[in-house]
């Protein structure tokens, strides 16, 4: 629950979670990656969930993008229950609604820049160009580059775009900046920003990076599994103005 | 084109090396299956038409001499359809550049042209014109081996007496596709031709009006071969007949029904290894993609492509290169279908010898090899579809190494650590080791059957023509010769030994088993002709009882010490009861063997004979064979000398060429499977091995490690192969094996270093080809990327 009712806007939920528990037998270890989470995020949001390694982060994510199932628990995707769907379901899910940034940006290496969000382009109902998408996120000019040929922080780029393609109606990206230097992973959140605004995605940032909270209407944090903190910041920092 | 498309294209060019080895060996199993199977089809096509066309008939019997009246008793036979006499003998021919004389086979067609049994099919000229006894018309081999055409002449000696004859036409007939010889295994086109002459111009030349000695018969639909040859013996008994048989006693009919069997053998035999390769391979290397790929399957499906999308992508991994394979393999396997048929246009001469190209054995491979893509593909395209995509997004777990045998306290450290990391990875996956040690093994036993053949034609040629017989030339009579007659021979100036032998023919039986066989009686088995296994072991003849080939004394149920039943069907034809003394494994035909005077006493007359062998003196050998052309009696003569050279021609040749498609073939299939094991071993360590370089170690050192389990794997897998190989060799020998021949099972050394010397340079190739990757590992990058 929000700590600050008052900031609420009147504003839908697109994802409920409830009662969410995940847990991992690991040999002869039981790892619980997520405990008892309820949360709901609004549409058009911008949320960072922060975390240390293993506080569960990448876990909720994952159910969340219906790439992975919880233990117990349920989650509604616009009051769909997203954790009762079928595996088909789950795709046409994930093919339809959601949008995944990683860590490495999990390009596929044979494909240029505009191959691999045609990639998307490829399977999505109502889908954006994949040039128009590339020129979106500042990359028009280097559409036929293959992915050894951009930078860390194109490459970003490049799977910001794969991801937005598609209009998804949530955004999940996943450390977007883990693998990049400070200056090129503000560029890759002045992009993800930009399309939260002008898109009106609903956007779900993971990070271990703190300073990263301060672009975000909401930030959620994580904490052994649990949720520690729910909070709203009172205004959104421009990604340009954070120092890390 | 769609980006998943483009990316399977661009990563399988990526792969290019690996996967034009996957498609080699596809291409060579489908080209083996597609030949293969064409030509069987088109011999079998070949063959039936040329049958029907021709009217091949479906019972032969011949006689001494019967009345041509007979020819209407026969066909009211209940099962007859239609009946053929003929007249026939062979005679010395006078061959213009021939030294020796040749043996003709005459046999008699209707003056005026009309449709009879085994008719001829005229290739060129004419056919011969009524009142012109002199016409013959001949077969197109002879005429050809001799540059005779139609127009020429040439001398035969036709009951004593010699006669001119004109070459009026060039012919081939369904009897003679394979044409040798009577008592002959090969051809020797320049010595033995067919001629058909004027039926009238026999019957006076042989005095054979009103008779006939050969008659041959078509059954009707769902009558019994069985029962009419029963019919016929019991009619034509008194007329010297030696009992009628059907088209699967028919020489030439046996050779190509067997040949055909042969192919046959080969088109189950070879794709079906070639394919499990292929099937290995594309496991292999599938499994391989998709463990480098899991992140890529990750993103696949967390972007929302389902696990069809995803499992159809990796399995066109699988499908593209077999698909090339299966399309090369069609094509080369038509070429190379083409090229066996001219081959078999060398050997047998049929009137039109089609190659036929189905399309139902290029669907049938395209299937097989789809087939085994998809067995091949099967576990690494399960394993993308079963890939959840959390669990693709985190590298796959480290494997397991546990302690193996040689970590033990003593071995330890007495082994240098980069062979315990050799040693380790094979430990590891044990199963893995032992199929890729299979894999390269079944490329060295197909090394060692495909020149097993040569070594075994060797050891035939060896055995027949040098160990069994010493003599230059068999000297055959017309009719069976009292030993006084036959001494004559014996006199003549240059002949160096002399031995003779008779041949009875008799049927045989042991219980309800019967068979029709000659005895030949030797002299002894120590002079010209010996008795030689198949091993080239000498065997001695007892001086009473029979010595039968292994393949007959198994045909009859016998074993020595058993009692035979013989009937004689020429003489006296008496029965008698015999003892069996021995069995002799020999390498040609089926014999029975009996010292000649055992013989002699057994058939109960003064003794005959019908062929001798002579070794003679070179140097008077012109003169020698001018008088055995005049000589009464003789039908022809055999010269050792000239059937080795027939064999080696003709057959040594087909060896040859198959010898060298399966030697490149068995070349493919290994530098497919190292190099193939090479690369992926390189592709499963190149992150290990490049941290062993940042560590210090020397290329040479890293390259030990990788290469130096391919170099293990290599070294288990030639002796493997060595045993597979012969193995293979033996199950060859047996399917290939028939009442005409038995390939002796043997093994040069050569073959052995052979194989082994092919299989050590592939090696050291695709270890090359590896090394230079090697040697460009970017050590930064890869430490920099993520497992």
């Amino acid at each position: 629950m929000p700590d600050n009712p008052l900031d609420i806007k009147q504003q839908k939920a697109v994802l409920s979670i409830s009662d969410l528990s995940k847990f991992y037998i690991m040999g002869e270890v039981r790892v619980d990656a997520l405990k008892h989470v309820s949360l709901e995020f609004y549409e058009g949001e911008l949320a960072v969930l922060l975390g240390a390694s293993g506080s569960g982060k990448s876990t909720l994510i994952n159910i969340i993008g219906g790439l992975d199932v919880p233990s117990s628990g349920k989650l509604f995707f616009h009051g769909r229950e997203i954790t009762a769907a079928t595996e088909a379901e789950l795709t046409s899910y994930r093919r339809r609604s959601i949008g995944f940034v990683f860590q490495f940006y999990n390009l596929i290496s044979s494909l240029s820049a505009l191959e691999n969000v045609q990639l998307v382009t490829e399977i999505a109902e109502n889908p954006m160009s994949a040039k128009e998408a590339l020129m979106l996120v500042g990359l028009g000019s280097r559409l036929n580059h293959f992915p050894a040929q951009l930078s860390g922080g194109e490459q970003q780029r490049v799977a910001i775009a794969r991801a937005i393609a598609k209009r998804p109606e949530l955004l999940l990206c996943d450390e977007p900046t883990g693998a990049l230097d400070f200056q090129t992973g503000k560029l890759v959140l002045d992009v993800i920003e930009k399309v939260n605004r002008e898109l009106g995605t609903t956007t779900l940032v993971i990070t271990h990076n703190a300073s990263i909270a301060g672009m975000a209407d909401r930030v959620v944090r994580l904490r052994s599994g649990e949720v520690s903190e729910d909070r709203r910041n009172l205004t959104r920092m421009s990604p340009s103005e954070l120092v890390w | 084109m769609k980006p998943l498309q483009i990316k399977l294209l661009r990563e399988l060019m990526r792969l290019k090396g690996q996967m034009l080895a996957v498609a080699a060996v596809v291409a060579c199993g489908i080209s083996v299956f597609v030949s293969m199977s064409s030509v069987k089809y088109s011999l079998e096509a070949s063959r039936e038409r040329y049958y029907n066309r021709f009217r091949f008939a479906d019972v032969f019997v011949q006689v001494k001499r019967a009345p041509e009246f007979y020819r209407e008793t026969v066909s009211r036979i209940p099962g007859v359809a239609s009946v053929s006499t003929r007249i026939y003998a062979d005679v010395t021919l006078d061959v213009p550049g021939l030294d020796e004389p040749a043996t003709g086979r005459l046999v008699s067609i209707p003056e005026y042209r009309t449709p009879v049994l085994n008719d001829i099919f005229l290739k060129k000229g004419r056919y011969i014109e009524p009142g012109k006894p002199e016409e013959v018309i001949a077969s197109k081999p002879f005429l050809e081996a001799n540059h005779l055409v139609p127009g020429d002449r040439i001398a035969a000696v036709i009951n004593g007496r010699k006669k001119e004859l004109l070459i009026v036409g060039m012919g081939l007939s369904p009897e003679y596709i394979y044409e040798v010889q009577p008592g002959s295994f090969f051809p020797d086109k320049r010595r033995f031709g067919v001629f058909w002459m004027s039926r009238r111009a026999l019957e006076s030349a042989l005095n054979m009006s009103g008779a006939f000695n050969d008659l041959s018969l078509t059954l009707a639909h769902g009558a019994s071969e069985k029962d009419v040859i029963m019919q016929l013996d019991n009619l034509f008994k008194r007329y010297g007949s030696l009992g009628a048989y059907g088209r699967s006693e028919h020489l030439s009919d046996r050779f190509i029904v067997d040949e055909i069997k042969q192919v046959g053998i080969q088109i189950t035999f070879l794709p079906v290894v070639f394919l499990a390769v292929a099937v290995f391979l594309l496991n292999i290397v599938l499994r391989r993609i998709v463990a480098t790929q899991r992140d890529q399957i990750a993103v696949l499906k967390a972007m929302g492509y389902s696990n069809e999308d995803v499992g159809l992508h990796y399995l066109g991994f699988a499908m593209i290169p077999t698909a090339v394979g299966a399309l090369a393999g069609t094509l080369l396997g038509a070429w190379l279908g083409r090229g066996l048929m001219d081959i078999y246009s060398e050997f047998y001469n049929f009137a039109e010898l089609v190659y036929y190209f189905r399309f139902e054995d290029v669907a049938l491979s395209v299937l097989l090899s789809f087939a085994a893509a998809l067995f091949g593909a099967l576990g690494a395209v399960r394993k993308a579809v079963l890939l959840p995509p959390a669990e693709a997004m985190r590298p796959d777990s480290p494997v397991i190494y546990k302690p193996g045998f040689f970590d033990r306290d003593v071995l330890r450290n007495k082994i240098p650590v980069p062979v315990r990391i050799i040693v380790r990875n094979l430990e590891r996956r044990p199963w893995k080791a032992a199929l890729s040690v299979l894999m390269i093994s079944l490329s060295v036993a197909i090394l060692i059957a495909g020149r097993y053949t040569y070594d075994s034609l060797d050891r035939m040629v060896q055995v027949e023509f040098n160990e069994k017989h010493r003599e230059d030339v068999t000297v055959i009579f017309n009719d069976p010769m009292p030993p006084s007659v036959v001494f004559n021979v014996a006199s003549l100036d240059g002949v160096l030994e002399h031995e003779y032998y008779r041949e009875e023919p008799v049927r045989m039986s042991f219980g309800h088993r019967v068979r029709r066989q000659t005895i030949k009686g030797i002299q002894s088995a120590e002079g010209l002709q010996r008795l030689v296994d198949k091993s080239n072991r000498r065997h001695s003849l007892p001086p009473d009882g029979i010595v039968l080939t292994s393949t007959l004394a198994d045909i009859l149920g016998v074993r020595p010490g058993d009692r035979l039943q013989i009937d004689f069907l020429q003489g006296k034809q008496l029965h008698r009861e015999l003892l069996v003394s021995g069995t002799i494994d020999e390498i040609l035909g089926l014999s029975a063997y009996m010292n000649l005077d055992a013989l002699n006493r057994l058939a109960g007359d003064g003794g005959a004979l019908n062929a001798a062998y002579l070794r003679i003196d070179e140097s008077k050998s012109g003169k020698l064979y001018s008088s055995f052309k005049k000589m009464p009696g003789v039908a022809g003569i055999m010269m050792l000398k000239a059937m080795k050279e027939s064999f080696d021609e003709l057959i040594a040749q087909s060896m040859t060429t198959s010898t060298l498609i399966l030697t490149s073939f068995a070349c493919i299939l290994a530098f497919a499977v190292v190099y193939n094991g090479a690369r992926i071993s390189l592709s499963e360590r190149a992150r290990e091995l490049s941290s062993l370089r940042v560590l210090g170690m020397t290329r040479a050192e890293i390259s030990f490690i990788l290469l130096g389990e391919q170099a293990l794997l290599t070294i288990f897998a030639i002796p493997v192969g060595f045993l597979i190989g012969i193995v293979l060799s033996a199950l060859l020998a047996r399917a290939l094996s028939s009442e005409l021949y038995r390939l002796p099972l043997v093994f040069s050394s050569f073959n052995f270093l052979f194989a082994f010397v092919v299989i050590v340079l592939v090696s050291i190739v695709s270890a090359l080809l590896v090394r230079r990757r090697l040697t460009n590992l970017d050590l930064v990058e890869v430490l920099k990327t993520r497992e």
